[in-house]
């Protein structure tokens, strides 16, 4: 699949914003009510949730941005009951004036009676819009690679273990590490396991189609006097009835990352698992230090994410000749 | 009604007119024109069809076969380009003609995403979805003699390779052809139940004969000639 930098940076930057709400509300509910240590000054936290905001917001506009007809983006919502992107669109919508809300009871350090319920709503509306994000990718039955339960887990886990280096980032200036930091840690490399299990999926024949099963080889698509044992037989492209590229090919076909993927992985280690998961354990409290570590995450993510698109061989592929998917 | 086609892998020739027909009419009608094209006659021509043609070999030699396949959009059942649709630009027709409200249209291809055949293409210029639409200003139009109430590509077609019809009436022309020669959907397994039918090759009749099997011929014994040319090319390496 064709990578647009801007779904590339919307679900990276949301996520991780995302990430960031549902962390913070998680912090005041738990402090609040549950007797959790407190993670930070309540400035702090607004400030926290004002970035993970800042991020959700700016995710969101980036989409907009691969829009080939944008005017029509504000109908985008009007599919709730089947469309995941509809479902997206709704609930980031509602969690905005919620998050809103919860940065603004924070920032003035007002605690209204139902706090909890802000707190509460935050979290369901962030992982609700991350799990939207996913199945948007999930539910599409020809992308073997994406039509998988490991997608939407990916990527609430990378959202949360993004998310919690942009907090400690943030609340360790004044406060010292936290416990956001050890669940940082446990997050970032259950996010390493995960990819790497998926990279794993990818690569194996698991449920993948063929060229021939495309074009109905097993039906009886074939040279006389061959149907009775069609498995055997292989077919080829011999032309895609086309000179030059097509929409298809710029969409589905070219994108192949090759040598890349490699680079990609071990970038995607050192950038967005090892370098955050060594500082949210070492401890170092110099304020550029995090923000280093947080824009490295985010970078990593960034290759991680191109990866998913460049690696998901979509059923069009066949058509044009590729032998499975 | 669940309109489709028909489209018979025995006797396309792979021509190409179907496509281009299909172009012309559409790319002039008020549903899905217009149907730009860019650099057309540059170094990097490229331009938005509903109806793509692409030929394969099947089988090896000498056993192989040439299969020409037009592939435009099937007007799946449970159409997942509909269910995906975030504007309700997507919609199904009672009919069966699945079918793009461009005024609805955000581009933002995930109904292209969603369709397993590469039906639809988003139009570089209008910055909406384009697909096949069963040339529904035809096909109900009844100021046009009936027999040309028929999509464009089925007009078209010089080996009468495709076939229009109403696939839930058991006794029309579509529906009998698909039970008589094992019509198939393409990549049933994803489950969208798409409804134009592809015919497999025909097997030909067996044809009694004394000349040596098609294999046997092909792998012919050398001919004296063929010897003597194969010494002579063996000195000219050594």
């Amino acid at each position: 699949m064709h990578a647009a930098f801007s779904v590339i940076a919307f679900t990276v930057l949301s996520g991780a914003g995302l990430g960031v709400l549902a962390l913070v509300a998680l912090a005041d509910l738990g402090a609040t009510y549950l007797g959790w240590p407190v993670l930070a000054s309540r400035q702090s936290l607004a400030l926290a949730a004002g970035i993970g905001l800042v991020l959700v917001v700016a995710g969101l506009a980036s989409s907009t941005l691969h829009l080939a007809n944008p005017r029509n983006a504000w109908r985008s919502a009007s599919r709730f009951r089947t469309s995941w992107l509809s479902r997206e669109a709704v609930f980031a919508l509602a969690l905005l004036p919620v998050a809103a809300a919860l940065v603004a009871a924070l920032w003035f350090d007002v605690r209204p009676r139902r706090m909890w319920g802000f707190s509460l709503a935050t979290i369901a509306l962030a992982w609700t819009v991350l799990a939207c994000t996913a199945m948007i990718y999930a539910s599409l039955k020809p992308i073997r690679q994406w039509h998988t339960w490991r997608v939407p887990l990916a990527y609430l886990v990378l959202g949360h273990a993004s998310g919690a280096v942009i907090v400690e980032a943030i609340v360790r200036p004044d406060q010292g590490a936290t416990w956001i930091a050890s669940a940082g840690v446990a997050l970032l490399l259950a996010a390493w396991l995960l990819k790497e299990e998926y990279w794993h999926f990818t690569r194996s024949p698991e449920n993948a189609l063929t060229l021939e099963q495309a074009i109905g080889v097993p039906r009886g698509v074939g040279p006389p006097g061959t149907r009775q044992r069609p498995s055997v037989m292989a077919a080829r492209l011999l032309d895609a009835g086309h000179s030059k590229g097509t929409f298809l090919t710029r969409e589905f076909v070219n994108a192949d990352p090759g040598a890349r993927r490699t680079l990609v992985r071990v970038g995607f280690f050192v950038a967005s698992i090892a370098l955050p998961a060594v500082w949210l354990a070492a401890g170092l409290g110099h304020p550029l230090a995090g923000a280093a570590v947080a824009l490295s995450c985010l970078a990593g993510l960034l290759a991680e994410r191109w990866l998913f698109f460049a690696d998901a061989r979509h059923t069009v592929r066949l058509f044009h000749g590729d032998p499975r998917t | 009604m669940k309109l489709g086609l028909v489209i018979d892998l025995d006797t396309c020739v792979g021509c190409h007119a179907c496509a281009t027909a299909c172009k012309e009419w559409n790319g002039a009608s008020a549903i899905a024109g217009p149907l730009t094209d860019s650099d057309p006659y540059g170094a990097d021509p490229s331009g938005t069809w509903l109806n793509r043609v692409r030929h394969y070999e099947v089988g090896a030699f000498p056993e192989s076969k040439t299969i020409n396949m037009p592939m435009s959009c099937l007007h799946c059942e449970d159409a997942a380009c509909v269910t995906v649709c975030p504007t309700g630009a997507s919609y199904k027709r009672a009919d069966g003609i699945v079918l793009v409200d461009e005024s609805r249209c955000m581009g933002c291809n995930l109904c292209a995403w969603a369709c397993p055949y590469g039906a639809r293409e988003l139009d570089a210029s209008s910055g909406t979805m384009k697909k096949c639409t069963l040339c529904v200003d035809r096909v109900h139009d009844e100021r046009l003699p009936e027999a040309e109430r028929q999509p464009a590509c089925v007009l078209a077609c010089p080996a009468h390779a495709r076939h229009f019809g109403d696939f839930d009436d058991p006794a029309s022309h579509v529906s009998k052809l698909t039970a008589e020669r094992g019509g198939f959907g393409l990549l049933e397994e994803l489950g969208y139940k798409p409804v134009n039918r592809y015919l497999p090759p025909r097997e030909p009749p067996v044809v009694p004969s004394t000349a040596p099997a098609r294999a046997d011929a092909i792998h012919a014994p050398a001919t004296p000639l063929d010897r003597l040319i194969a010494l002579a090319r063996k000195a000219l390496a050594g």
